[in-house]
């Protein structure tokens, strides 16, 4: 045997091989002593770290996007809303030529076809090509016919009514997550619960192991239904518009409350965006300065201390006050009117705006009555809106003669506009301020009501006489001798103050040259059904509320009353002024969806006369889509239960006054919608 | 001549059975859903896997009849054979292509690593050549350059593949075989730093292993990129915690880890048994190790020795560096769990060293008992431990 042989000149391991073999097997041990050590370090302390990377893969993914819910107006016309749009994307471990089918995929899709290829190579399993494409992109890329493209439903926002109340609304990003506006504030409820189901994905995206029934409903977004009239408050940003524009001032706000319920009917602002297409507007579009931004309200105040002087007996109608021939030295400063008085009533005060005799008002008043007044009336707090960023404004104690004097006119102090409209719809509502609101209802996709918001009673302010009586003298204002007779209309009593305030300096931290003037009003004077404020911040042309402001008052009351079916102060003559609109020739979206509206409120007025309404009939819908209806025919859905609509009280077709509630149950559960 | 019944150590033969066990088990378990979505036969690998290990039972059996010291006559048979197959793989039209390296050779029917075979081949030449040569190993011109002048050739064969795991393991062989033999450990420190630059030469110079080195550096950089193997394993198996989620319950393998069932097989024990797991694969190694090296000791010749050493060698080598890769804390290599990863070539080899192990052990006992009662010696031809030349 020729190995045996061979191994006869081999040797036996000597004492220091045997050393060095056992010197190389004490390295072994400690070397899978450490990798045992690397596991007990990874499966023990780390343990929870790596299973979260791990599950985020596989569980997360999982989650079904909620739709996110519709923001309606308060008829149920829909201000956002969401679509499904398609978006691709590409396994490109299946693509055979990653570099071909960029280059072809960037062709059709209007894409870099580099940057694309870049993005195949890194990827594994899983790139993006384009997000929301549209329908005709879609098809283009189902043409090429490449292998291991996949499509992906991805909810778009969508705002029908573009510009349209924007600012209250707000918008989202690209990732549908609210950014401003109620789309940011009710971000929770809009978006839903996306639901985690129990299973699992694997790497290729498919659902694997999933337990139980699909249940597509319950994950969606809640929808919100405004106090907004999306008629008025197109009505309400031409006015405001027109108004900026033709004073050349540099912003506006625009509030109309109804001052019985302190229902939102709409807000504007001036300059706005469309949230559709967010990026061509500068940062200023976005501001909703109605409800954010605290300004020194000028004499729209005057009507509050003379209330509460009136109110606590301090004065009566017939006291009056010296208005010291347009100059009053208070210490070392001096109060001036406009116009030099003698003596004055309360009345007269308001009519022509004294601001001497405001302050010999609030004098009697003194210090503390004064601030109360104002907090009373709801200043120096936020209502709670629901908005994002709403003011509060200041009210500081009036320690000096002089800022007792000017806090009675509206200078050093500070207020937003919506503080102020539900000030004067505290007036309005025979001294019960109300709590001003934007969302009437938040409706899950079930139609189960998660918020049903009232019209809430803050306190009252002053007794029904007082506010009574100081709406009579708000009366004046827009009569002959008046500050505001640009407001007075001839079929509607108007009640009003102007306000023209000067601009605080941030800078010189002095009063400037630059004015806000505002006009706030209530109509029909005997018995309100809005309060209207208008801001021009920054006029050019002329500086006075009574100017720039009171037209576009006029201009919303007027398209107001009609669509909201209030009946005339006075009988007129049949000489009724045509319509604005016809004379307005451009026709945007939404100029043509609002005139649609417009339309289709004058045929429900037709059919049902005298704010009379038929039910209509809801059987068998969703209650979503029960609650739309409802909504549409100035009803008042009221749900119970869940599912489909199996009765409704009062009977369809029955004819109840507007604003009825109807009672609608609901049952069983909705049928999975095959996707 | 009539040979006693060698009694083979029962410990290391089951440890190796275990793993081997272990292994079908595991291999079932990874690559049951890929195999039923890409294959439609959920059982694919596994039967494969278990061919292999019914030829590597045979190899084995014939390794251990035959003896491991009928090898020294088979060193350079074997030593020529690992050659050409590692020429032939390179041929277009015999090696197949995966994955951009030519690792493969197709033979009809089924295909074979030839670094598998050539690793093994290194360690059994290795083991002649370091015996025959004995003192002649301290010199540099007899001990070391000729070694060296072969493994570069077998290195650079390996590098053109390119197979950067082999290579590493070829050198480590043949560096921990020489300082058994009781080279100079200076010329060893000496190789290696001059190896280091052309190591860094050959990292840099491909943009894979350099790719894989940052995916090392940090896996979460380049999640889903270079880094996402290593990402995944490190999930799958910190997701193991103690006592894992459950034999077959790991969810990692959902294609979320590519070679869930060969280079990475470890991350789903990881995942599924936990550090339990973990701890029973590691004893697994530390038996082989342990047993191995004791035969190895126990070996009545310096060849024995050797071969026993190498082997163990090559089976802690790969099995450290495969969990090390697993783990992040090397970078990846491209070297199977030795007796548990799916693949044929590496299977069947390691089977047939574990032979010869247990061919050694079995003489080692024998050469023990040999040791204490020398009058009992039924082998007059072979050398005694006392005969040492002086």
């Amino acid at each position: 045997m020729r190995d045996l042989k061979n191994m006869q000149t081999t040797e036996a391991p000597t004492k220091w091989m045997r050393f060095r073999v056992s010197l190389l097997g004490v390295v072994f041990f400690v070397l899978l002593l450490g990798v045992f050590g690397r596991a007990w370090n990874l499966q023990v302390n780390q343990k929870v770290r790596l299973k979260g990377f791990a599950e985020d893969q596989y569980v997360r993914a999982m989650e079904t996007p909620a739709k996110r819910g519709e923001i309606v107006d308060r008829r149920g016309v829909k201000l956002a809303s969401s679509v499904d749009v398609d978006s691709v994307w590409v396994d490109p471990s299946m693509l055979p030529d990653t570099r071909d089918a960029a280059k072809k995929l960037g062709k059709v899709l209007g894409l870099d076809w580099k940057e694309l290829y870049e993005r195949f190579e890194k990827a594994r399993r899983f790139a993006w090509i384009k997000r929301q494409v549209s329908d005709g992109e879609a098809a283009r890329v189902k043409a090429l016919g490449l292998p291991g493209i996949g499509y992906a439903k991805e909810p778009r926002r969508f705002y029908p009514q573009r510009e349209l109340a924007a600012h209250v609304i707000g918008l989202v990003g690209t990732d549908s997550h609210g950014l401003d506006g109620l789309e940011l504030s009710f971000e929770q409820e809009l978006t839903g619960e996306s639901v985690r189901r129990e299973g699992f994905r694997d790497a290729k995206g498919r659902k694997l192991f999933t337990n139980g029934v699909e249940d597509t409903q319950s994950s969606n977004g809640a929808s919100l239904t405004l106090t907004i009239d999306s008629t008025l408050q197109y009505a309400t940003e031409r006015a405001l518009e027109k108004a900026v524009v033709d004073a050349k001032a540099t912003a506006g706000m625009a509030v109309v409350l109804d001052p019985r319920t302190g229902e939102i009917l709409s807000l504007a602002n001036w300059p706005r965006f469309n949230p559709n297409s967010p990026k061509g507007s500068d940062g200023e579009a976005f501001r909703d300065r109605a409800v954010t931004d605290a300004f020194e309200p000028g004499s729209t105040f005057k009507a509050f201390v003379i209330a509460s002087a009136l109110e606590q007996k301090f004065i009566t109608e017939s006291t009056e006050f010296d208005c010291e021939k347009g100059r009053w030295a208070v210490g070392r400063h001096v109060v001036h009117d406009t116009h030099p008085h003698g003596l004055l009533t309360p009345r007269g005060i308001l009519q022509v705006s004294s601001n001497i005799g405001a302050a010999k008002v609030a004098q009697k008043l003194g210090r503390e009555k004064l601030v109360e007044t104002y907090r009373n009336f709801g200043f120096g707090e936020r209502f709670g809106l629901g908005l994002p960023g709403e003011g509060r404004g200041q009210i500081p104690f009036p320690k000096a003669d002089i800022a007792l004097a000017t806090q009675s006119f509206g200078q050093g102090i500070s207020a937003t506009a919506l503080q102020i409209a539900a000030g004067y719809a505290a007036l309005a509502n025979d001294g019960v301020l109300m709590k001003p609101y934007l969302v009437s209802k938040v409706i899950d996709a079930d139609g189960l009501v998660l918020i049903d918001n009232k019209p809430t009673q803050i306190r009252r302010v002053v007794s029904a006489k007082t506010a009574k009586a100081v709406v009579a003298m708000l009366e004046t204002v827009v009569e002959t001798g008046g500050t505001a007779t640009k407001a007075r209309m001839d079929e509607y009593r108007v009640a009003g103050k102007t306000g023209t305030a000067q601009k605080v300096d941030p800078i010189a931290r002095g009063y400037s040259d630059k004015r806000i003037a505002s006009f706030v009003g209530m109509v029909p004077a005997e018995d309100p059904r809005a309060v209207i404020l208008i801001v021009i911040d920054e006029p050019k042309t002329d500086v006075y509320g009574g100017l720039v402001a009171a037209p576009a008052f006029k201009e919303i009351a007027l398209q107001m009353m009609p669509h909201v079916g209030a009946p005339k102060s006075r009988e007129m003559p049949m000489v009724a002024e045509k319509p604005e609109k016809s004379s307005k020739p451009e026709k945007s979206a939404v100029t043509a969806g609002i005139e649609k509206l417009e339309q289709m409120d004058t045929v429900t007025e037709d059919v049902a006369a005298e704010g009379a309404v038929r039910v209509p009939d809801v059987k068998g819908l969703a209650g979503r889509a029960a609650v739309a209806q409802l909504l549409t025919a100035a009803l008042e859905p009221h749900l119970a239960g869940s599912g489909r609509v199996v009765s409704q009280k009062p009977a369809a077709g029955s004819l109840v006054e507007k604003g009825t509630r109807i009672t609608v149950e609901l049952a069983g559960q909705l049928p999975a919608s095959p996707r | 001549m009539s040979e006693r019944r060698p009694s083979y150590d029962p410990l290391l033969l089951t440890a190796v059975l275990g793993l081997v066990g272990f292994g079908l088990v595991m291999v079932y378990s990874a690559s049951a859903i890929t195999a039923q979505d890409k294959l439609g036969d959920s059982f694919f690998f596994l039967k494969r896997q278990a061919v292999a290990a019914g030829l590597g039972l045979f190899g084995m059996a014939v390794a251990m009849k035959l003896g491991y010291r009928r090898m020294a006559r088979l060193a350079y048979p074997l030593l020529v054979l690992a050659i050409i197959m590692l020429v032939a793989v390179l041929i277009p039209g015999l090696g197949t292509t995966v994955g951009g390296a030519k690792r493969w050779l197709r033979v009809p029917g089924v295909s074979i690593q030839p670094a598998e075979i050539a690793k093994v081949a290194w360690v059994i030449y290795l083991a002649y050549s370091l015996a025959k040569k004995r003192e002649k190993v301290k010199s540099f011109s007899i001990g070391f350059v000729p070694h060296l002048g072969l493994a570069g050739v077998l290195v650079a064969l390996c590098m053109l593949e390119p197979d950067f795991g082999s290579s590493v393991s070829l050198l480590f062989l043949m560096f921990v075989m020489l300082f058994a033999a009781g080279a100079r450990l200076s010329y060893i420190v000496g190789m290696v730093l001059a190896a280091i630059p052309f190591a860094y030469i050959a990292i840099a110079s491909s943009p894979y292993r350099m790719k894989r080195i940052t995916a090392f550096l940090d896996p979460w950089a380049n999640r889903q990129g270079s880094g996402y193997q290593v990402a995944e394993s490190l999930m799958s198996i910190g997701s193991g915690g103690l006592s894992g989620l459950g034999l077959g319950d790991g969810r990692q393998k959902l294609f979320f880890l590519p070679e869930a069932h060969t280079d990475f097989i470890f991350a789903i024990i990881g995942e599924e048994l936990g550090l339990l797991g973990v701890l029973f694969l590691i004893g697994l190694y530390a038996i082989v190790i342990w047993r191995g090296l004791r035969a190895a000791l126990n070996a009545s010749e310096a060849f024995g020795t050797y071969l026993g050493l190498g082997i163990v060698s090559l089976i802690s080598f790969q099995a450290v560096t495969n969990m090390a890769v697993a783990m992040g804390v090397v970078p990846t290599k491209g070297l199977t769990l030795p007796f548990i990863s799916y693949g044929g070539s590496s299977l069947i080899m390691l089977m047939g060293s574990a032979g010869l192990l247990l061919s050694i052990s079995a003489t080692a006992e024998t050469g023990a008992r040999r040791k204490a009662k020398p009058s009992r010696t039924d082998r007059p031809a072979m050398p005694s431990g006392a005969m040492e030349p002086a």
